[in-house]
This record gives structure tokens, C-alpha cells and sequence, in this order.
């Protein structure tokens, strides 16, 4: 069950994350003056000439050279976290609070939908673009919700751009996003480790270690991932500001993105926003490790199946049906 | 299957030499099967894990952002894990208390059709034989329901009253796989009453447009 988790003394093993100290050492010993003028620093991640001195410029510096996330320490951790919510105030005028807010013991998150239930009315949809701070613009979601025919069981076969009144008789509607798989091919794709399984079974995404390379999404058999083009675009005031580092924090320009079962909320107990806003109660979350959550109460009494099962992917997200 | 196409590839090797050549390759052989056989059983076995854990989970340790901010009541039944909450009723029923007009003292009738239940739209219960008020209400403690075996049933247990036609759906409700939980998954376990989401006169869901709308992906 948790035989894939990273071991961090693993990580420090793989040719990437060797030399790290000395390739830091080695940049930051250059002097910064050189560093600003050359050709790199136009690409948008590092700040730009009139920037430098500035504290901002110090900030974005140190953004640029710090770890993977499962490399640091939780004082880096908050050092970034702080970083990060002072470039909000400082680029967007944005009072956010981040956290970086380690898995609880004992925790394994576990995802059950009822398709007998959803009525497709996608209240779950509009919530999570606003909890997660979507791009608005593209109109990037990472729920999708198909109206099927009878019969059918595999999203592909359905609808998933209806716009009619909801439920129409004789149509069922079954929702799609990341499955958290267990065995996530995903996150054996990807060139850089940005993307990975916490023990809490989570699969998260470093968007500072994320490349924009795309191969997690070719990997994924379910459509999970989205790929933004460029950095979400929100409202100022429909801004989410609790934020989590691997969760719904304003992801830059050209990252890989994905549910992350409300990371921010669900380490705080609380239900991912999608599970929350159903109004028609399909959506059942909660901890695959305690005998008596809700979610091991339908795995136990329900009739369950699970996408693409034959891939061997386990993902930790059921179907079921009344 | 792994076997047959593990062999199809040494065999045709032609690095092996030597009468010793052939037991090695069997050996390397048998421990690869062994090890996709118990490749296989790891993969199998996730969801039975999951469910072979049966330590008790302390819901309380979780530490919390948010806490339920509505009314709650303690329910009158226990889940799989013992007592819990939901939401009350009472305080978000318009105009109760009932007795307050269902008494004795005389009522001027202005708003006609309101004050006489007319704008309530029954359609609850089979076409040919629909529910009437007092199929639910009690006919006389008007501040209560009343189930069928005419137990005083009050607003906020209304699960106890709508249990008895409704008995899958209850033990679903108290189970967790019907219904849903308020705010957290974890904590004290707080969940919305059947009336929370259902209007018991019109129990169905209305249609509606979809909040929103999708865009094909890429
Ligand atoms: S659904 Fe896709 S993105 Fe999510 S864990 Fe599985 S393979 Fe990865
Ligand atoms: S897009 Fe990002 S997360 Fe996905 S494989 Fe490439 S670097 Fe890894």
C-alpha cells in the first residue's frame, strides 16, 4: 500500500538531486550584477533588471534557488511559504496565508460518487474553480461532469458539455477528476520528481519544480491533469487565500496542475470544496484507515467499481451505486 | 504470461554457455515468476488492506479550521461509530411554533391563502395515493410529527419519521453513503437532517440549469 512512498534519503540518491549544494553554491557565488544581464533572467521566473537590489528581487532570488519540496526542511518550508505570501502583497496586492501543513498520521484519503445520486447539476465545479483560484479566463476545471446513456460506464461515451436543465429522465451523470491513484503513473513520468504520492495518498505537484514538460499528462489514463498556459487569472476579490504550497496557491505561468482533494482543507479536517457543495449529497470523502468513516461504510455496503480497474492504477476513487 | 515471453527472450539469447547454462537460467527464471507473482498479490490486495485496518481512528485529533456553525441536535440513533449530531430543524421552520395559531384561541385570517397552508404543493408519495398532512403531522400536538405506529415524532429527528417508509435510505443515512456530512470529514461527526436538503412536501429535486458549463479539455 505504501510501498512507492518517497524515502528522502531515496531522492538524495538520484543523479538530480546530487550536487545540489554545490550547484547552488556555484550560482550564487556568481556575482549578481552579471547574473541579471544575462539572457536567463528575461524568461519571467527570475526578476527582471530594474528589479535588482530590490527586496523583491531578493525574494524571486531565493525562490529560484531553493529545493524540491521534499527536500526541504519545514523551516525552508516556511521560509518559502513566507516567501511566497510577501511576492502576493508585493506583485498582486494580495493578503494571502499560506501553509505548508504536513499529512496527518493515520490518514489515507479515500473518494466515493454516487452516480445514482448526481443529478449533474455541477455546483461541485463552480466551487472548486473559486476554492482552488482556477484560471478564469480559459476556463480551466478540474472536475468534469458527463451526462451518460443507461448502460454505459465509461465517461467517454458521454456528454461533457450539456447545458440543458438537469437531471433529463432516462440520462445519469458521473463525475471525473484526478483518482489519487495508489499506483500513480503519473508521477513515474515526470523527468524532474515534481510530482508525487504523500503518505497521506494525496498526489501533489511541486509547481516550482514542475517543468511544464507534460509527460504526467500523457502518462494519466483519466484526463486528471490540466496544463495552464499561463499564470490563473482571478478576480482579485474571489481570490481563495488560505492556501497550501502543494495545493491551490496561484500557480506560475506554465505548470502542471490538478485537483489535490482541497489539500489546504482536507489537512484541516475539513471536506474538499466539491464534497461540500453538492447539493444531492453523491460526493462521499474521508479516511480510508478508519473503520468507521463514511467512505469504508460504502466500500463495505455498496457495489463499487472503479475506472479503467484493469491499468492496475488503484485509483483511491470508487463509483458506486444505491 | 510473463513466463512464456520471459523464456521466448533468453532462449534465443546466445550469450549462455556451458552444461551449467541451463539450471542458472532456470533459477532466474523461477525467481522472476515468483517475484511478478508477488507483484501481483501487492497490486490485488490495496483495497483488501484498507480494509483489513480496523484500528479505531480518533476523529478528535485532527486539528481543525473550521467548526459547524448551525444549530445541531444529538441524534436519537447511533452510526457504525457511536452518537453524533445533526443539523436542527426547528429554528429554520418558518412559523413555528405551530401552536402558536393551531390552538384554541380564534385567529383573524388576513393573508388567506398563506395562513391556511394553500401555497404548499403536496407531491410526496405514489401518484394514484399522495401523502396528506397528516399522513407526517400529528393531528393534534401540532408542534409534532407523528410516525405510524403513532409515536410523537419532534421537527428535529424528522429522520425517524421519514425512516419508516424510506428505510434504505436511512440506513444509508446513518451508514454515510447517504446524505452528507456538514463542513468536516473529520471532528465530531455532524450531518444534515433528511429535511436539511429535502422539502418534505416535494421531496424530488427540482431541475435546474447546471451551475455551470465545460469547455473540451486542450
Ligand atoms: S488520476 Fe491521473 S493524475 Fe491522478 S493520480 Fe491517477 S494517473 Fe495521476
Ligand atoms: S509537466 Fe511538470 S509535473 Fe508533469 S512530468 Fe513534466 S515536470 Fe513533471
Amino acid at each position: 500500500m505504501c510501498s512507492d512512498r518517497p524515502k528522502s534519503n531515496d531522492l538524495a540518491r538520484l543523479p538530480l538531486f546530487e550536487q545540489a549544494g554545490s550547484r547552488r553554491s556555484f550560482i550564487k557565488s556568481l556575482s549578481i550584477a552579471a547574473a541579471a544581464g544575462s539572457a536567463a533572467l528575461t524568461t519571467g521566473c527570475i526578476p527582471s533588471v530594474e528589479a535588482a537590489g530590490s527586496e523583491e528581487f531578493k525574494l524571486r532570488w531565493q525562490e529560484f534557488f531553493k529545493k524540491n519540496y521534499r527536500l526541504m526542511t519545514q523551516e525552508e518550508k516556511d521560509a518559502t511559504v513566507r516567501r511566497l505570501e510577501r511576492l502576493a502583497k508585493m506583485s498582486d496586492d494580495l493578503d494571502i496565508q499560506m501553509t505548508s501543513h504536513p499529512p496527518l498520521a493515520g490518514v489515507l484519503y479515500g473518494y466515493a460518487f454516487n452516480i445514482t445520486r448526481c443529478e449533474g447539476f455541477m455546483e461541485c465545479v463552480t466551487a472548486c474553480v473559486e476554492e482552488n483560484n482556477l484560471d478564469r479566463k480559459t476556463n480551466t476545471q478540474y472536475i468534469r461532469i458527463f451526462e451518460m446513456e443507461p448502460g454505459q460506464l465509461d465517461p467517454s461515451t458521454g456528454d461533457g458539455q450539456y447545458y440543458h436543465e438537469v437531471p433529463v429522465e432516462n440520462k445519469f451523470y458521473m463525475g471525473t477528476q484526478c483518482f489519487h491513484c495508489e499506483k500513480a503513473p503519473c508521477t513515474k513520468a515526470c523527468p524532474t520528481k515534481a510530482t508525487w504520492k504523500e503518505p497521506d495518498g494525496i498526489v501533489v505537484v511541486d509547481y516550482d519544480w514542475c517543468i511544464g514538460c507534460r509527460y504526467c499528462q500523457a502518462a494519466c489514463p483519466y484526463y486528471g491533469r490540466r496544463f495552464n498556459w499561463g499564470k490563473p487569472e482571478v478576480p482579485q476579490e474571489e481570490v481563495t487565500r488560505r492556501q497550501h504550497y502543494l495545493g491551490n496557491r496561484i500557480r506560475p505561468k506554465g505548470k502542471m496542475e490538478k485537483c489535490t482533494f482541497c489539500i489546504q482543507r482536507t489537512r484541516r479536517g475539513r471536506l474538499p470544496a466539491c464534497v461540500e457543495a453538492c447539493p444531492t449529497g453523491a460526493r462521499v470523502f474521508g479516511n480510508l484507515l478508519d473503520p468507521d468513516s463514511e467512505i469504508r461504510y460504502v466500500l463495505k455496503h455498496k457495489k463499487v467499481f472503479r475506472m479503467k480497474e484493469e491499468l492496475g492504477t488503484q485509483p483511491k476513487f470508487w463509483y458506486f451505486i444505491d | 504470461m510473463s513466463m512464456i515471453t520471459v523464456a521466448g527472450r533468453h532462449t534465443g539469447s546466445p550469450s549462455i554457455h556451458g552444461s551449467m547454462a541451463p539450471i542458472i537460467f532456470m533459477l532466474v527464471l523461477l525467481i522472476i515468476c515468483i517475484a511478478a507473482a508477488a507483484g501481483n498479490t501487492s497490486e490485488e490486495s490495496f483495497l483488501d488492506e484498507v480494509k483489513a485496518v480496523d484500528r479505531k481512528f480518533d476523529n478528535r485529533s485532527v486539528p481543525l479550521d473550521h467548526y459547524v456553525a448551525e444549530d445541531t441536535v444529538l441524534a436519537k440513533e447511533n452510526y457504525q461509530g457511536g452518537p453524533f449530531r445533526v443539523l436542527a430543524r426547528k429554528k429554520r421552520i418558518e412559523r413555528y411554533k405551530c401552536s402558536s395559531c393551531h390552538g384554541d384561541k380564534p385567529i383573524t385570517v388576513n393573508e388567506g391563502k398563506e395562513l391556511t397552508h394553500a401555497d404548499i404543493e403536496l407531491e410526496h408519495g405514489r401518484s394514484d395515493a399522495g401523502l396528506t398532512c397528516i399522513d407526517c403531522h400529528h393531528p393534534e400536538k401540532r408542534d409534532y410529527l407523528e410516525d405510524k405506529k403513532g409515536r410523537k415524532i419532534d421537527f428535529d429527528h424528522s429522520y425517524q419519521l421519514c425512516g419508516q417508509c424510506h428505510f434504505r435510505q436511512k440506513r444509508d443515512w446513518l451508514g454515510g453513503a447517504h446524505g452528507k456530512r456538514v463542513t468536516n470529514w473529520a471532528g465530531d461527526r455532524v450531518v444534515f437532517n433528511c429535511t436539511t436538503c429535502h422539502n418534505p412536501h416535494s421531496p424530488r429535486f427540482e431541475k435546474r440549469f447546471p451551475a455551470t458549463y465545460s469547455v473540451p479539455i486542450e
